[in-house]
């Protein structure tokens, strides 16, 4: 996109909101709110790629984070055994650890930033980036991205199957019963 | 080529056609709902009584609940609305009329009818209410299962016209519309259309066996919003489906705009109607044939598009 100043000051926008929004992820005290935050710490990351001229990236990487998160917070609530995620918790553990390897994360990326050797050339035009990412993803890198693919469909069917109504969990009609004791008893019921 | 219309105009546009049709909505839907209960059209009453409505909301107070997330319950209409207003200008009315001509269109429509989903869940998480986070968990099983379906059936209109913009895929439309060229195509859409509307058969998060489900505390001005927001969606998303399956612009005698906004208005009164005449389905049995059958469906819909292309 070419750098008017409404273009910079909606860089700098996306860039505070997507640090603000990171760093609220770890200070609140609900997981839902938790899952929000990222998630809208990811959509400024998405607006700077639209910026940046890589719009297929960009909005992908909205469509694909809302649908994430949402699966996330529900996860992460059903596995907190707090339904609505609103009760107060600690979001964060082992501080140590963690500000020294995210300061150091922090150090390594900036280095790369401040240090690295980027091209200087005009980003193409968002078609033609679209384009190029195409004959990437099934030019070079074909087999590798059908692979993953592939292991993700089967996976997907795979959970389908299991959590279907006639699935390996018994009839989603039922409700959950009670396993039998012994593997013989739930083979004659 | 990106091409979007200056902020001036664009604004407005967006503004004006979101206003006329969630009014619209809430006429036609009163005026089918006589129809259909026998009472005859009463178009007087249809059309003063959304007006009522709105102005007595502005007089309700809000209601409160028990610790809620302010914030959210507020922002969560705001977002509906906007996501609804992002979709719309996506939508071309004629050859060059339209807000955002996006190379990535199709991905940026996706995109909002994604976070359809983040609003919903975000309006009834947040009052800290039973019954509007039963009607949150809902649409997170709802959305998820169609989400797939849905962009497979969208991903079948790019396909002819070997562009993501939404623009070239009515272009792409001008011999042969995509709903007589993918006939399932249409149909699939639909179900996402009343689904991200959460409209008639698919209104389960806000569902009358909820008690109103994820608007269920909302109160006044908050519950005026969370309707018209609905409604602009089902706009935005009666609008897509004109340029995508029906052929936007094109059409004899008539100019091409007339014809885009018939094509939408047909798609919302049969969006409307089905809200009427079927019953709400069930949750699980939603999901199943989500799964099991429309994802099939939208792939082979895929695979013969693509073998036409070959």
């Amino acid at each position: 996109m070419i750098p008017t100043p409404l273009v910079d000051a909606a860089f700098f926008v996306f860039a505070a909101g997507a640090i603000v929004t990171g760093y609220r992820v770890f200070r609140t005290d609900s997981m839902v709110r938790a899952a929000f935050y990222l998630l809208a710490s990811f959509s400024a990351v998405g607006g700077i790629l639209v910026l940046l001229g890589s719009e297929f990236l960009g909005m992908v990487l909205l469509l694909m984070m809302a649908g994430e998160m949402l699966i996330m917070a529900i996860v992460m609530v059903m596995y907190m055994m707090n339904p609505a995620g609103l009760n107060p918790m600690t979001m964060v553990h082992q501080n140590r650890v963690a500000a020294v390897a995210g300061l150091a994360a922090f150090l390594a990326l900036a280095a790369v930033g401040l240090l690295g050797d980027f091209p200087d050339r005009p980003a193409p035009q968002p078609a033609l980036a679209t384009e190029e990412l195409g004959i990437e993803l099934l030019g070079d890198s074909m087999l590798v991205f059908q692979t993953a693919g592939v292991t993700l469909l089967s996976t997907m069917i795979g959970a389908v199957a299991i959590a279907g109504r006639r699935g390996r969990s018994g009839s989603a009609e039922d409700g959950s019963i009670e396993p039998a004791l012994q593997p013989d008893e739930e083979d004659a019921a | 080529m990106n091409v979007y219309a200056p902020i001036q105009i664009a604004l407005p546009a967006v503004a004006l056609t979101l206003a006329l049709g969630v009014y619209l909505v809430a006429v036609a839907d009163r005026v089918m709902a006589g129809v259909i209960a026998g009472s005859g059209p009463e178009l007087r009453a249809a059309m003063l009584t959304p007006l009522r409505g709105a102005a007595l909301a502005f007089l309700q107070w809000r209601r409160a609940t028990e610790r809620p997330d302010a914030g959210g319950w507020a922002l969560a209409p705001a977002l509906l609305g906007g996501l609804a207003a992002f979709a719309l200008a996506l939508v071309p009315l004629g050859p060059g009329l339209v807000v955002a001509d996006a190379d990535t269109g199709f991905v940026a429509f996706s995109a909002a009818i994604a976070f359809v989903m983040i609003a919903v869940y975000l309006h009834g998480w947040s009052p800290n209410s039973a019954l509007p986070l039963h009607g949150a968990y809902r649409y997170g099983a709802q959305a998820l299962s169609f989400q797939i379906p849905f962009l497979l059936a969208m991903l079948a209109t790019a396909l002819p016209a070997e562009s993501l913009s939404i623009v070239r895929i009515v272009e792409a439309q001008a011999t042969l519309w995509n709903v007589v060229r993918e006939p399932v195509g249409l149909p699939l859409y639909l179900v996402v259309g009343l689904g991200v509307s959460f409209w008639g058969p698919l209104n389960m998060p806000d569902a009358t066996d909820l008690a109103g489900g994820t608007s269920a505390e909302d109160s006044g001005v908050a519950r005026l919003l969370w309707g018209a927001a609905r409604a602009s969606m089902l706009v935005a998303v009666a609008a897509m489906g004109a340029a995508g399956f029906l052929g936007g612009w094109f059409g004899p005698f008539l100019p091409g705009p007339v014809w885009m906004i018939l094509k939408t208005l047909a798609l919302l009164g049969l969006i409307l109607a089905a809200g009427h005449l079927l019953a709400r389905i069930r949750i699980e049995l939603f999901v199943l044939v989500s799964w099991a059958i429309l994802i099939p469906l939208a792939l082979l819909n895929v695979f013969v598009s693509g073998a036409f292309l070959l």
